[in-house]
């Protein structure tokens, strides 16, 4: 494996780590895997890093408390209160909600499934590839976003990449981390959000520097 | 560190951190061929009308109207915000504290507190376990499964036959008798007319054309009203009131809209209007009846031949049995109407063919049962009962009535009830000496003060002690009275249970709430053209279920499986089967009648349509011959005094019609030196009922500042410093809304409207975010029945009286909260 | 040896008839008699091509038959002509043999030789048809389908419930089951067929001074022999029968009346107003029709009712020995048809006489012909809290 691919395989982690977090509930199998030795010793590495190392500290000091069915299930109801039952004044995970176009009267656009999904289920077939069936959601849904960002990673040039994430991912995060501060009040999302941010961005900075 | 030292840094450490599997899959043979659901136009319906939807790479992208619906409303437009709706509910959800409780949880946090998404598995088994703890602790009086709604459209999927059928076969449960939108009405008319006339099938319109000279609308807008019907709707009647506005114009019918407010019928027809007080219409017709005795304008033959009670009526009228004559003068002190025109009005009346077509409001007032009441009496000294174009209609606005049926007979449906000879798993029929059927709006009551004893309906209620409820495709927390009552009640409540498409505060106020699909994600079928029965609609599943959501039959069919009945639930058929078994039953009852195609034809080209129908007067037969075709009243005939509601002793509601002063009444009445402003609440514009409100687009086409609209008049709004577009703050003893401002002409001062159905959503009394639980709560957007009274209208029919209701309103200068009703419970700190 | 006296009978017709045609009926009868081979003759005749040969049946029931399950199923096995109109016992058989002779005359008269003679005729063959099977009770068909054996779970609900009351009274099949095998005749009425298919049309052979229940709204009449019309007899209304003549019957119906207008209606009791019967102005008036007796004032009207007894005459068609059925019926049916848009209430959630307000208003949506409407009715009536009080 050549360097460049190696990085590559590591970015590509990071962006399927975030796309997992965003994709489910905190269970007792990804705590054990976010909280085994090699994965603090990644969040340690990735604290490295001054723009990322508040949120790692946090999160990795939320994950700490998570020692009972009762604190995971709080964490659940974070996750659900953001995620599942929000609208668009609240910290949905759909890119269309962020992105769409201000509601004018010949506009009915749906809210979800609307034109993101079907850019991003176009993004999807292209690369030969869908969202899985055990997850209903829109293809706009920030996880299927991030997984994406993960496979090509590995499978395109920087170029691609840097033309993806830049036009589908990095301009609507700001618009959700902010949503996110507002509606979360637990100290979990919020600092993954920031995270998942702030990482893109420098991960976007890093393939512009890069072509 | 630069980046790619950075980078090079997590090489090592990144591949491990986690193992799950990625929410990408590869692209499977079927999807890349673009197959499975094909695009293309589909036929389906609502209550909002028949209509074709264009599915195009798999969702939704066009809709527009059933070819035969030459009237479509413009709610069909909200259909796929329905659909995409953000507040859809995704997944079964169960709230948080419940789930670490159970029934023993912290109840006060209902409304604002935090849910969980849980498996089908989790929530179905969940739910099963709060049955079967309330069976097995209170037996069947703890468990209410019975309030019921309009759910969506469709014979097979309806939600609340599937879940009582269901929770049925695991036990017994309190009921509901009668409805919120007809409660007085329905009790009451038996009595008199001998039907509860409010959904029986009308005159024809083309007779009313015809035949009559005067239509009197007495607060009555079937213009509004008729948008939605309780099938798929095809809007034939407004092809009638568009001949009615051209007779008006020609001055060939004479229409007057009784009524405090100009309606969006009188304004469509250009019809006069006679201003009412609000809540004063017996009073009017008493003055009306006054005069006509006075000028001997009854028509004295057919009360003797077709009515009871007249001369026990008369007395009363004329105030021998209580010292107040009830003339013309008399009426105008109270109704705000000259004496000149109540004269007027009784020659009118009798002088020639003269409809009288009632709406639904007014007897959704305290002593509801009153104005329904009398304005029979009239109609009958009219004498015109039964003639085409003459008489009394209850029920011209809705659902296509007085639109002659075609005579087909309609499909059937999924049953409600257990299968003869099947039993519950709790078996048990002990209600502990309390009712088993409760009024239907009293439920709250029942909850508050279990094992009181009313009167209802000449007979005793005594309420079970409710511990859990089950709600489907229902939301009492739209249709209720009272918000701040109601959350007094939940408190008592161990167990909420509630199945729908969207968050409504019904759900955000459950503890288990189960994400059913929307009717455009099944295979359904419906009668099209309501009462009219024009044809039967394929109703083609377009999309989905999205997210984690199900049909209503596949929710139960998986309970039933718990519930080891599944066979018994389902009567081991599919979806499919048993929509083609119920096309198939239909077909054979129309056997030669009507023509229709064996069910696959049918289900490709949409629709069987049964033709015209032949006009009808209702009541000719009681006219042509009363004896062999008597009403269904203790006698047979129009009772104007009834001895059966006179022997029930009701203080309120005694054995003839009678004028009656209100518990709050604007224009001088009780209360309204404290809260001076009448608020009407009635059907909505834009929606029925509750649904559609979510409907995002469709919703900003018609809110102000993102709120619900408040009508005002102009001088009401200028005293208190409002303008169109204002955030309004509405409020009473009992409760404080938010709403936008539309400063109109059209309401009359003392006078306001907000529409039912406006979604519940509360926030802090302060408008902060949180608080939206407690008592006292602001609703951000503008529900009416925040306001509204919880008391029955009598001790007959103890229905809904929303329209008894005080308020004030002044400029919100407060701070103005966002608008919580549309989204999922708002999180707080713990 | 009634049968004897049969072959006499037919023998002694005019001989003129016995040169017309290719077959003898003389060389058919005296072959079965006098030729030797008796019992060979017999069995020869018991065949299906036989019956097809002579009796004008091949384009016909031969052709319906084809259509139904008793022609072709999954397990191969094919109901013959015989097997269903040809009794298995010796006696029955040798009587039924000679019922079919009129069958021949019928051939050589030419009675039923055309598609429209025959479907005018049909309801009278079936009738006798049906008669038959209801004497031996269905013996024919049971003895290839039999209670005992009938696999009750593999049944739909409905199905089980039909068939269990049916076998604990050894009911007879084609009360239920007519036009299995050939097309119904035209009964005059094609009034709820499904009522009429759980409940039967009736018994066949009514008992003077028995009382019995109406299975639909039925027509009264002056006498046994008009066709003018007296009335008409409500659903599920008990009458007595007092005189049979051919297909009348002159009945009794107890109740009472309104004493206002011709006083034309009965009802069930005093001050209820469950409808027993109408009757048409003359026939109220019709001396001999209604014997009044006492009265009394309905306190919840101020009406005078008056207790009388109605004798009039109806045909004898679809009288119930049992009120049961219909209950049943009615129960099953309201609460399907009634719960499609709401919760039906109990039936003893109104009393008697706020049914018919509460159900009339409400059976727009409903799909009921006009005797299950009035059925329901009288059952959500006659099961309201008027009479069970154990509601509330």
């Amino acid at each position: 494996m050549s360097q460049q691919q190696s990085v590559n395989q590591a970015r590509a982690s990071i962006y399927q780590l975030l796309s997992s977090l965003f994709a489910k509930e905190v269970d007792h199998q990804i705590l054990h895997e976010l909280t085994s030795a090699q994965a603090m010793a990644f969040w340690q590495q990735l604290g490295s890093e001054p723009s990322f190392s508040h949120d790692v500290e946090m999160i990795v000091a939320k994950l700490q408390t998570l020692t009972s069915d009762k604190a995971l299930l709080e964490l659940a109801a974070d996750y659900c209160g953001l995620f599942l039952v929000g609208t668009k004044h609240s910290a949905s995970p759909y890119a269309s909600l962020y992105l769409q176009k201000q509601a004018s009267s010949d506009d009915d656009q749906p809210l979800l499934f609307g034109e993101q999904h079907q850019q991003m289920s176009q993004f999807l077939k292209q690369s030969q590839l869908q969202v899985q069936s055990e997850f209903p959601e829109p293809a706009d849904h920030i996880a299927v976003m991030l997984a994406y960002v993960a496979h090509i990673c590995v499978n395109q040039d920087l170029a691609q990449q840097c033309e993806f994430v830049q036009h589908n991912l990095a301009n609507w995060l700001a618009n959700f981390v902010n949503k996110v501060a507002e509606v979360d009040q637990g100290s979990f999302y919020l600092p993954l959000a920031r995270l998942t941010q702030s990482w893109v961005e420098s991960d976007l900075q890093w393939m512009q520097g890069e072509l | 560190m630069n980046r790619r030292d950075f980078l090079k840094g997590l090489v090592g450490t990144s591949y491990v951190v986690l193992s799950g599997s990625s929410v990408l899959a590869p692209l499977n043979a079927l999807a890349a061929s673009g197959a499975g659901a094909s695009d293309g136009w589909l036929t389906t319906g609502s209550h909002f009308g028949a209509f074709k939807m264009k599915r195009k790479n798999g969702v939704i992208a066009e809709v527009k109207p059933f070819d035969s619906d030459k009237y479509p409303t413009d709610m069909i437009n909200g259909v796929k915000g329905l659909v995409y709706n953000p507040s859809r509910v995704r997944y079964p959800m169960v709230r948080l504290d419940f789930l670490l409780n159970g029934h023993k949880s912290d109840t006060t946090q209902r409304g604002d507190f935090r849910f969980v998404r849980v498996t089908w598995d989790k929530a179905l088994s969940l739910f099963k376990d709060s049955l079967d703890e309330v069976q097995t602790k209170y037996g069947p009086s703890g468990l209410h499964a019975g309030q019921t709604g309009w759910r969506a459209t469709g014979q097979l999927h309806s939600s609340t036959s599937h879940m009582q059928r269901a929770v049925g076969m695991h036990g017994n449960f309190v009921k509901k008798v009668g409805d919120y939108s007809t409660g007085a009405g329905q009790t009451i008319l038996p009595y008199i007319l001998g039907s509860t006339e409010v959904y029986a099938q009308g005159t024809s319109w083309p007779l009313i054309l015809e035949n009559s000279k005067t239509i009197i609308l007495w607060s009555n807008d079937p213009y509004k009203n008729l948008q939605v019907g309780w099938n798929a709707e095809t809007h034939e009647s407004y092809a009638y009131l568009a001949q009615l506005k051209d007779k008006v114009a020609k001055g060939e019918i004479r229409v007057i809209s009784i009524d405090p407010v100009v309606t969006k019928t009188q304004q469509y027809l250009g019809c006069e209007q006679l201003y009412v007080n609000p809540q004063t219409d017996v009073a009017l017709m008493l003055g009306i009846a006054h005069e006509m005795v006075a000028k001997n304008l009854h028509d004295k033959a057919f009360i003797d031949g077709y009515s009871l009670g007249f001369d026990r009526f008369l007395p009363y009228l004329q105030g021998e049995t209580d010292g107040i004559e009830k003339t013309p003068e008399w009426a105008s002190d109270i109704t705000g109407v000259s004496a000149e025109i109540i004269r007027d009005l009784a020659k009118v009346m009798t002088q020639d063919r003269t409809q009288m077509l009632m709406g639904w409001c007014i007897q959704r007032q305290q002593h509801g049962e009153q104005p329904y009441w009398m304005a029979a009496v009239l109609a009958t000294m009219i004498g015109q009962i039964g003639l085409p174009g003459g008489g009394i209609s209850y029920g011209h606005h809705y659902s296509s009535i007085g639109v002659p049926s075609s005579g087909a007979a309609a499909p059937g449906a999924f049953p409600r009830n257990l299968d003869e000879g099947q039993k519950p798993i709790f078996d048990n029929n002990d209600f502990k000496g309390t009712s088993s059927t409760i009024p239907v709006a009293r439920w709250i009551d029942a909850i508050l003060e279990p094992g009181k004893t009313i009167d209802a309906n000449g007979s005793k209620v005594t309420y079970p002690d409710i511990k859990m409820m089950v709600f489907s495709g229902n939301n009492p927390w739209n249709h209720h009275q009272d918000r701040n009552r109601m959350k007094q009640a939940f408190h008592k409540l161990e167990c909420v249970v509630t199945i729908d498409m969207n968050w409504t505060a019904t759900c955000r106020f459950s503890d288990i709430v189960l994400p059913a699909c929307t009717t455009f994600e099944r295979n359904d079928i419906d009668v099209y053209g309501s009462y009219a029965n024009r044809g039967i609609l394929a109703m083609q599943k377009m999309v989905g279920p999205l997210f984690e959501s199900l049909s209503d039959f596949e929710i139960f069919t998986r309970f039933a499986r718990l519930l080891g009945k599944e066979k018994e639930y389902t009567r081991g058929l599919t979806e499919r089967e048993w929509i083609a078994n119920l096309y198939n039953d239909c077909k054979a009852a129309n056997a030669e009648k009507f023509d229709m195609p064996d069910f696959d034809t049918f289900w490709k080209q949409g629709y069987v349509h049964f033709g015209e129908g032949k006009p009808w007067t209702r009541h000719a037969a009681f006219r042509e011959d009363p004896e062999i075709n008597p009403l269904g009243t203790p006698s047979g005939l129009i009772e104007i005094f009834s001895r059966k509601i006179a022997q029930y002793n009701y203080d309120d509601c005694p054995g003839h019609p009678t004028w009656m002063e209100k518990s709050e009444r604007c224009h001088g009445g009780p209360g309204s030196d404290k809260f001076p402003v009448w608020m009407q609440s009635c059907h909505p514009d834009k929606r029925l009922h509750s649904q559609m409100c979510e409907s995002e687009a469709y919703r900003e086409s018609y809110a102000v500042n993102g709120r619900e609209p408040v009508y005002l008049n102009p001088i009401d709004a200028k005293q208190r410093g409002i303008q169109s577009g204002d955030i309004v703050r509405v409020f009473n003893d009992r409760g404080q809304l938010l709403a936008g401002a539309v400063v109109s002409d059209n309401f009359p001062q003392g006078v306001i409207r907000i529409h039912e159905g406006a979604w519940y959503g509360p926030v802090g009394e302060d408008g902060s975010k949180e608080g939206g639980a407690e008592i006292g709560a602001l609703c951000s957007y503008g529900d009416p029945n925040t306001l509204t009274q919880d008391i029955g209208t009598s001790k007959l029919a103890q229905a809904c009286a929303a329209y008894t209701c005080l308020v004030e309103f002044e400029k919100y200068r407060g701070k103005v909260p966002q608008v919580s009703a549309f989204s999922g419970p708002v999180e707080i700190a713990l | 040896m009634r049968w004897l006296i049969n072959i006499w009978r037919t023998l002694n017709k005019p001989a003129q008839y016995l040169t017309l045609g290719s077959i003898s009926i003389s060389a058919f009868l005296m072959g079965i008699i006098f030729w030797g081979g008796f019992n060979t003759a017999l069995e020869a005749t018991n065949t299906e091509e036989f019956c097809i040969s002579c009796h004008s049946m091949e384009s016909k029931p031969y052709q319906e038959l084809q259509e139904t399950v008793h022609w072709s199923n999954h397990s191969g096995v094919r109901a013959t002509c015989p097997d269903c109109h040809v009794p298995h016992e010796w006696s029955r058989k040798i009587g039924r043999k000679m019922e079919a002779s009129h069958d021949v005359w019928g051939w050589l008269l030419q009675t039923v030789n055309t598609p429209e003679k025959f479907e005018d005729k049909r309801l009278e063959m079936a009738s006798r048809e049906w008669k038959r099977f209801d004497r031996d009770n269905s013996l024919a068909c049971k003895n290839c389908h039999n209670y005992d054996s009938m696999k009750w779970e593999d049944m739909s609900q409905l199905a089980q419930k039909q068939m269990k009351r049916a076998a604990e009274l050894d009911q007879s099949c084609i009360d239920c089951h007519k036009g299995i095998a050939h097309k119904l005749p035209d009964m005059g009425t094609a009034r709820a067929p499904e009522l009429i298919g759980q409940v039967g049309s009736g018994v066949s052979s009514l008992q003077v001074d028995q009382s019995y229940f109406t299975a639909l709204t039925k027509p009264l009449y002056f006498n046994e022999k008009t066709d003018v019309e007296a009335g008409t007899l409500n659903i599920a209304t008990k009458v007595k029968v007092l005189e049979i003549k051919g297909n009348r019957a002159k009945i009794g119906i107890d109740g009472w009346r309104k004493k206002i207008g011709a006083g034309r209606v009965i009802y069930y009791d005093f001050g209820l107003n469950i409808l027993s019967a109408q009757l048409t102005k003359d026939a109220a008036l019709e001396e001999g029709v209604i014997t009044t007796f006492e009265e009394q004032e309905d306190p919840m009207t101020g009406l005078k009712w008056q207790r009388v007894e109605a004798a009039i005459w109806t045909d004898t068609d679809y009288l119930l020995s049992d009120l049961q059925p219909l209950w049943d019926y009615a129960r099953g049916t309201y609460n399907t048809a009634c719960s499609v848009c709401h919760t039906q209430p109990d039936a003893a959630h109104f009393d008697a006489n706020t049914w018919p307000g509460m159900f009339q208003g409400m059976i727009a949506f409903v799909n009921m012909d006009q005797d299950t409407q009035a059925l329901v009715q009288k059952y959500l009536q006659e099961h309201s809290s008027t009479f069970d009080k154990s509601a509330h």
